[in-house]
């Protein structure tokens, strides 16, 4: 099989998936997997009702693989019990499907897999937040705002890039910039920056923003791209930077993000 | 249904022309030009002329030419070949982040032979800075690869200046041309380039031949070992009809550029505006003015490439995405990577190519399916809110 190759009943659930959207209330259970990085994200909204599945719903971020299993998924699981959805497998949702391509079981797995994450979590009573809600940094008004970590080879690259302080924006112009959170300066310099490069970056150790309410609607009004529970650990290039490594605290794994500068402001 | 197909870089159709002229070498004009009778010094004539004819195509000289079995052989000669017979020299190779998986892939075996590979990274828009390899070369640099433009992005390097900074300092230049073949003149004699690779397909000819241009004076060890043709570094009875093909799809490349080139970018000039102008938090990937004419590659936020592709199937419209999901491996677009983006970005992002039998059409008929398109996929996606 193709790895583009998917069954009739795939494409069906893919064009007109089912039950879409997010539930809310007291009795609704969120169950959240994947990763953006790789391509997925999957979130299942269960209402439970005497252990019992009475509605779901899913969003999902990914191929047309995550898609139909999780439309399928919603399909299968509704009405179950909590104890009858836990044994439903990976492989009942992609049979269901009539099979799907070998490089797409990987994704196969997400929406079993969320559906699981949100019984457990029910039952260890624990709620998560939407991701996709608007504003989650109100409900958080000012989180502490991190420690500034030590950057090993930082000052290497001082004047090659890395920047302690920004008295000319224009400097900067064009420039890939990474703007490590240091509160609301920080904030405002990356926000300012867009006007002279269309690539800035805000990166935060914490899952939320933790800036003034004002501040956290700018940045998220502005062309910052904003990476949460993220850290820096090292910048590098050849004489000057051109790339740093990132530590995603989530997902805990490393990866390299191609820059063209660095913005530690002192505090 | 209607099929629209804006993907001419993943393949293209072979021009009928070519095709008529490739015909009779299938047939009653065969012949091994290797051959000492009547047929086979008719298939030298055929040979040396369609030679001539491609290497005229970039301003080369005949014997500058050699045939091979496509782009990817090409570059395999060229990067292998040179760093053999050269490593007495030196041991030390640049290639550039935006290069074809071809590239990528001998640089990690030349390593893997006791070459240092280093490799240079572009600004957002996919560009190198020329700058950026002068600081690179030390004295045991032997060899710089870098595309003319990326077939991915687009993006169209400044291979002159490239090619002025190497000058003196001992290094030789390849420079694969697969993505600009046909779309930008290329004029081999005003700059200093040692190594070309083209590719047949890329101009509307046969797929399953390519060429490398060889700079008198440069010399390379074969890689694979046979009858020795081609100057020892091809071996293998010639395909006649293919070199006929690519010879045919030359002539007509050089002929039609121009006007070809003004038409392309200007649909493709519509699309981009279209799309930047209608589709919220969309953006253009690659160079907004030195890119390849028929290409446009576009990031969408908040959804994965691999569901645009299947949605405008549906439609009828077939394109490429950089996205992992539609490839054998679920890492996303080096390319998309190392202009900066992060994954998540590069997993969301869609290429168009436009070719020879593109129509205006092709442009409105993408306009209108895919604003709904990308609005649907974002209402799915827990990552993007719609207001």
């Amino acid at each position: 099989m193709k790895s583009t190759q998917y069954t009739e009943e795939t494409l069906d659930h893919f064009r007109n998936p089912r039950n879409v959207g997010t539930l809310e209330g007291d009795d609704v259970a969120i169950g959240r997997v994947g990763n953006p990085v790789c391509g997925d994200l999957m979130e299942m909204y269960l209402r439970i009702a005497d252990d019992r599945i009475v509605d779901i719903k899913f969003q999902t971020f990914g191929c047309g693989s995550a898609v139909a299993t999780s439309s399928m998924t919603t399909e299968l699981v509704k009405g179950m019990t909590l104890d009858e959805a836990m044994e439903v497998t990976r492989s009942d949702v992609a049979d269901a499907l009539g099979g799907l391509p070998p490089i797409k079981m990987h994704c196969s797995n997400l929406a079993a897999d969320a559906l699981h994450d949100a019984i457990k979590n029910w039952r260890a009573g624990i709620k998560l937040e939407p991701l996709a809600a608007e504003d989650t940094s109100a409900d958080h008004p000012t989180c502490a705002v991190p420690l500034a970590t030590t950057i090993d080879n930082a000052d290497d690259y001082l004047g090659r890039g890395l920047y302690k302080k920004v008295e000319d924006i224009n400097e900067l112009t064009d420039k890939r910039t990474l703007v490590l959170d240091r509160g609301d300066a920080t904030a405002s310099l990356a926000i300012e920056l867009t006007k002279v490069t269309p690539r800035v970056i805000f990166l935060t150790e914490l899952d939320t923003l933790g800036l003034s309410p004002e501040l956290a609607t700018a940045i998220k009004r502005s062309d910052v791209k904003v990476l949460y529970q993220s850290r820096l650990v090292s910048v590098g290039g050849e004489g000057e930077i051109e790339k740093v490594r990132i530590f995603d605290l989530d997902e805990e794994n490393e990866y390299d993000l191609f820059v063209d500068a660095v913005v530690l402001l002192e505090k | 249904m209607k099929e629209y197909y804006i993907d001419y870089q993943s393949a293209k159709p072979v021009d009928p022309r070519v095709v008529e002229e490739m015909t009779p070498y299938f047939t009653e004009r065969f012949g091994n030009p290797a051959s000492l009778h009547a047929p086979g010094d008719r298939a030298t004539a055929v040979l040396d002329q369609c030679r001539a004819r491609v290497a005229g195509f970039i301003g080369a000289a005949p014997e500058e030419i050699i045939f091979t079995s496509g782009a990817t052989e090409s570059n395999n000669i060229a990067l292998i070949g040179y760093a053999n017979k050269n490593k007495r020299t030196g041991n030390h190779i640049i290639i550039s982040e935006v290069e074809h998986i071809s590239i990528h892939n001998i640089a990690k075996f030349l390593e893997k032979n006791g070459f240092r590979i280093s490799k240079v990274p572009p600004d957002q828009f996919g560009r190198i800075n020329p700058e950026k390899i002068r600081s690179r070369i030390s004295d045991d640099t032997i060899l710089v690869s870098v595309g003319w433009g990326s077939s991915e992005i687009g993006t169209v390097q400044d291979i002159k200046r490239i090619a002025a900074i190497l000058e003196g300092t001992g290094a030789a230049l390849h420079v694969d041309a697969v993505a600009v073949e046909g779309l930008i003149p290329i004029d081999i004699s005003t700059t200093a380039i040692h190594l070309l690779t083209l590719s047949s397909n890329d101009i509307y000819g046969p797929q399953g031949l390519g060429a490398l241009y060889i700079r008198k004076g440069v010399k390379l060890a074969p890689i694979t070992m046979g009858g020795g043709q081609e100057m020892g570094l091809r071996s293998g009875t010639e395909p006649l009809a293919l070199i006929a093909g690519m010879a045919a799809a030359a002539d007509i490349a050089t002929a039609e550029m121009v006007a070809e080139a003004k038409r392309l970018a200007s649909m493709r000039n519509r699309l981009i505006e279209a799309v930047l102008a209608t589709i919220p938090d969309s953006h253009l990937n690659g160079h907004p003015t030195e890119r390849v004419p028929n290409n446009a590659h576009f990031r969408f936020e908040g959804i994965e490439g691999e569901s645009l592709l299947l949605s405008l199937r549906d439609e009828g419209i077939a394109v490429s995405t950089g996205s992992a999901c539609s490839s054998k491996t679920l890492e996303p677009s080096h390319t998309l990577l190392s202009c900066g983006l992060l994954h998540e970005e590069a997993h969301g992002s869609l290429e168009f190519t436009f070719g020879r039998w593109s129509k205006e059409e092709d442009v409105d008929r993408v306009m209108e399916v895919l604003p709904d398109i990308v609005l649907r996929l974002r209402r799915l996606s827990p990552l993007y809110t719609v207001n």
